[in-house]
Parts: structure tokens; C-alpha cells; sequence
């Protein structure tokens, strides 16, 4: 009965463990996180205009790196940095938010600089849209 | 007469950019928390996008669903993949419209309490709503704010049961955004 008593609590701290590891289990640290899909800001753009299902399919959720040209640095009053990519369009571009759980090199960005970001990938609204984004510099 | 011409053309386009003005926003802020004895969950998206006009006072928000941030990735996990399904309804919308957009003067600073009523669509189910905020004028900008109450049921959103207590029946969403006159 004893030796019984004994594996069932060993049983329940490894469960109680577990439950708490993935409770508190952090989110994806995105500086070393493998970049899933590399392209222009402009292709990224167009794919998501000219088929948003498929574009869907394909770039939701995924680490997606896009190099382009700055063209639109914002800063909200939370210190939160989002940087718009010239895709070629008028109105509209792929908009980068930097990561708020990662400590950037920087977040001033020229306007016409070119530069490469990546990101999460969460779709479309106007612009495509990338949250979590560090800058990749080689 | 050309020159008359070119003089017509300013002053009428002149005279519709004032008329059709429209507010416009891709930074708009979407909170939402939801609150049980068990646990507090809150999530914030940044990048709502918002379009006011100010001629007939319609309103459209935007906000993709997997922009939203928690605070614990299991949470976030959770949201997309069991309960909003971001892979199939990656977008919640809003259209509606400000019932008394009549007594709001775009030209001068103040503030003013609005009405606003349309259609919500959050997981691919849409409703009915209304709900009351603040528009503050200021130098020839916007920012309008609102808190609302919304039922995940509602939306066709099922919670399971194992963790029914730890998920609010009712959650609570505020909105904020700043918007900027845009002419185009």
C-alpha cells in the first residue's frame, strides 16, 4: 500500500510539473527563432493582393524574413516601433512590428534605407502584416 | 478660361476634400481581457486598422487575430489555434455607424460622447452590436475610444469545459485609436 502511495505521488509532481512548465512555457524566442520563408517585401505584398486565401495558407504563422526599403517609421506611446516596407505600392506596404520581448540593436530607421526584418506573419488587412519582427543584419 | 477652369477644378476639389473628409488609422489598439476568480487573461493588438468618415459618420475596423499578444505563449497558443481558429477566420471586422455623427465639428477641438452601431464579425459569425465611446478632437485629429462587452458565445467561439471557469462568460474589449485626416 505504501510503495502504492509512493509512485502515485511521484506520478503527480511529474504531472503537476509538466502542466506547470507548459503553463508558463515562453514564447518563441524570435532572435534565434529559423526563418521559414525568405522574399521581398513587394512579393510578399503581391501574393497576399492576388490570392489572400492562398497567401493565407502559406505565410500565416510562419517566420517570414522580408528585405525592402523603409519607408514609414512609427513609434506608438506604448515604445512600441512598427516599420512600413515600400512594396511598390502607393498606400500600402508590408508594416513590421518590432518585438517587444527582444532588446533591438536599434529602432531608428532611415527612410529609404534598405533593410531586412523578420517576423510572424499574420496577414493582410491594408498593409501585410508582420508582428514580433527583428532586424536581420548580415 | 483654362486658368477659370483650373480655379473650378481646385475650389471643387478643395471644397470635397473638406466635405468627404475621412480619419484613417493603421496603429488602432484592440485590448481585450477577460476576468474569472481563476485567472486574468488580457491580450493587445496594435495594429488595428480604422477608417472614419466624417461625412456620414460610417466606421470600419480591422484586426487580424493572430496579432494579438499574451502574455503567456500557451495562452496565445490556445486562442488561435482551439478557440478563434486564426487559420480559417484570420480577420475580425466591425462596420457601423455613428448615430450622431451630426453633432460632432470635425473643424473645432472637443470632445464628444457617440453612439455607434453596425455589424461585428469575429469567427466568421456576425452580430448585431451597439455600444457608446468618446471622440476627441484636437488639432485636426482624432482620437476616439470605446469599451464594449462581448460574449464568446455569441460568436460560435465553444470553450471546453476543463477550462470554462478559467475563461470569462463575458469579456470586455476597449478600443482606442488614433486617427489622422486622410486625402487621397
Amino acid at each position: 500500500m505504501k510503495k502504492y502511495l509512493k509512485y502515485l505521488v511521484g506520478i503527480l509532481i511529474v504531472a503537476v510539473g509538466t502542466g506547470a512548465y507548459m503553463y508558463y512555457k515562453p514564447h518563441q524566442n524570435i532572435k534565434t527563432a529559423k526563418v521559414d520563408i525568405s522574399l521581398p517585401a513587394e512579393a510578399v505584398f503581391t501574393a497576399f493582393e492576388s490570392d489572400e486565401a492562398a497567401a493565407n495558407t502559406k505565410y500565416l504563422d510562419k517566420i517570414v524574413a522580408v528585405n525592402g526599403t523603409v519607408k514609414e517609421v512609427n513609434k506608438n506611446e506604448d515604445g512600441i516601433t512598427t516599420v512600413t516596407l515600400d512594396a511598390g505600392q502607393d498606400m500600402f506596404g508590408v508594416i513590421c512590428q518590432l518585438d517587444e520581448l527582444t532588446k533591438h540593436p536599434r529602432e531608428d530607421f532611415p527612410i529609404g534605407q534598405k533593410v531586412q526584418f523578420k517576423g510572424v506573419c499574420t496577414g493582410m488587412l491594408m498593409d501585410v502584416v508582420l508582428v514580433r519582427c527583428v532586424e536581420i543584419i548580415d | 478660361m483654362k486658368r477659370f477652369a483650373l480655379l473650378f477644378s481646385l475650389l471643387v476639389f478643395g471644397f470635397t476634400s473638406i466635405q468627404a473628409q475621412k480619419y484613417f488609422t493603421r496603429d488602432g489598439k484592440v485590448t481585450f481581457s477577460s476576468d474569472t476568480p481563476i485567472e486574468k487573461i488580457e491580450a493587445h493588438n496594435q495594429k488595428a486598422t480604422c477608417v472614419l468618415n466624417a461625412a456620414d459618420g460610417r466606421m470600419e475596423f480591422a484586426i487580424l487575430i493572430k496579432a494579438f499578444q499574451f502574455e503567456k505563449a500557451l495562452m496565445q497558443e490556445h486562442f488561435n489555434e482551439n478557440y478563434m481558429e486564426s487559420g480559417t477566420y484570420p480577420k475580425a471586422t466591425f462596420k457601423g455607424q455613428i448615430s450622431n455623427i451630426e453633432a460632432i465639428d470635425f473643424s473645432k477641438d472637443g470632445n464628444y460622447e457617440v453612439t455607434v452601431a453596425g455589424d461585428m464579425t469575429i469567427h466568421g459569425v456576425t452580430q448585431a452590436v451597439s455600444t457608446t465611446g468618446n471622440i476627441l478632437v484636437k488639432d485636426g485629429k482624432l482620437s476616439a475610444d470605446a469599451t464594449f462587452e462581448t460574449k464568446p458565445g455569441d460568436y460560435d467561439i465553444k470553450i471546453p469545459a476543463v477550462v470554462r471557469k478559467n475563461i470569462a462568460e463575458i469579456v470586455q474589449v476597449t478600443v482606442a485609436v488614433d486617427l489622422a485626416p486622410f486625402n487621397k
